[in-house]
């Protein structure tokens, strides 16, 4: 919550080949809970561990969502308050649950112009031990610079 | 199944396919600042756009934005909560005539997502009321999957604010699977 917090990236400091800082997010019961509520996503799947479990899943799990809410965040918390999440393009895996900590990684692409802006293309990956929970792109721009 | 039983399958799926899923839905209530906090300090995203006024007047958005991925939450059907886990988790109830309850029909009662991806065409702002329309995309050819056999079902959501402007687009594909056919001969 500092000026850190408030600096955007520059476009001409971003380059393929980036990796972006990596973020682990310790998922508990609590956290899916509080996701799946503040998207307004009443399945039981995401709040009660024994429906979940009786649909075959090996705990309650994360909501879609709340996964898409996350990667956006990992984005901007690199990218910084002047980006714009253009695209979040993910597909799903293994599903994110209490106790497994979720490791979100992810690398600059591709980079273009479009008009005074500069499209960043990220690679992301957000994985836990039973594998990947989501792979793939997440289209950002900032402001030339 | 039959050859011919899984034709008649196809086929009645095939129907589906270019048509609306569903009825288009209005938001229950307008982007609003309550709903984005709520947000904000489920995901302990700080972006200070979504929250702080004056910071967010100094960037390019000129003001509190919504956290983009908020995008579906605002026309999240209200739900009904009694009986929401025998409807499997469906918030209100669903009609008969759709695909997805063709297929559950038919015995492809599994459900897995498997892709999501998200569009945006601008950040929305408090006030903006949403409005979405959904269109079956495409149903595959049956596979033989790692749960069973089964269809991928594709869906695209094209949201819409109170000039009609697209702000917004997510596709959604999900695998309807009969669990009894699991490790059924390929």
């Amino acid at each position: 919550m500092t000026s850190e917090r408030n600096r955007s990236k520059r476009s001409s400091e971003i380059a393929v080949g980036d990796e972006l800082p990596p973020f682990d997010l310790p998922v508990t019961s609590t956290l899916i809970v509080a996701g799946a509520i503040a998207s307004r996503d009443f399945m039981p799947a995401h709040h009660d561990r024994e429906f979940a479990v009786a649909q075959g899943a090996p705990d309650m799990f994360m909501n879609i969502l709340t996964t898409n809410g996350y990667v956006s965040r990992f984005i901007t918390d690199w990218a910084g308050p002047e980006s714009m999440v253009r695209r979040i393009a993910i597909r799903l895996g293994a599903p994110a649950i209490p106790g497994q900590p979720l490791r979100f990684s992810g690398q600059v692409a591709q980079t273009s112009r479009d008009g005074d802006e500069c499209v960043i293309e990220v690679a992301v990956r957000a994985a836990n031990e039973l594998g990947d929970h989501a792979t793939g792109t997440v289209v950002v721009s900032l402001p030339l610079a | 199944m039959a050859d011919d039983e899984l034709d008649t399958l196809r086929a009645r799926l095939e129907e589906y396919v270019g048509k609306p899923l569903g009825p288009s839905a209005e938001a229950p209530d307008e982007v609003n600042l309550p709903m984005i906090r709520h947000w904000v300090d489920a995901l302990d995203d700080r972006n200070p756009v979504y929250l702080d006024e004056e910071l967010a007047a100094t960037t390019r958005f000129g003001g509190i934005v919504a956290p983009p991925a908020m995008l579906q939450a605002w026309t999240m059907p209200r739900p009904q909560i009694e009986g929401i886990a025998e409807r499997g988790g469906a918030p209100g109830e669903m009609g008969s005539d759709n695909p997805i309850s063709v297929l559950d029909e038919a015995g492809y009662v599994g459900t897995l997502a498997t892709n999501s991806e998200l569009e945006f065409e601008r950040y929305l702002r408090p006030g903006d009321r949403l409005k979405t329309s959904t269109e079956l995309e495409s149903i595959s050819n049956r596979k033989t999957t790692a749960l069973g056999q089964g269809y991928f079902v594709t869906w695209i959501t094209t949201y819409t604010d109170g000039q009609d402007e697209v702000v917004g687009r997510q596709l959604f594909r999900i695998l309807k699977f009969d669990p009894a056919t699991i490790g059924a001969a390929r």
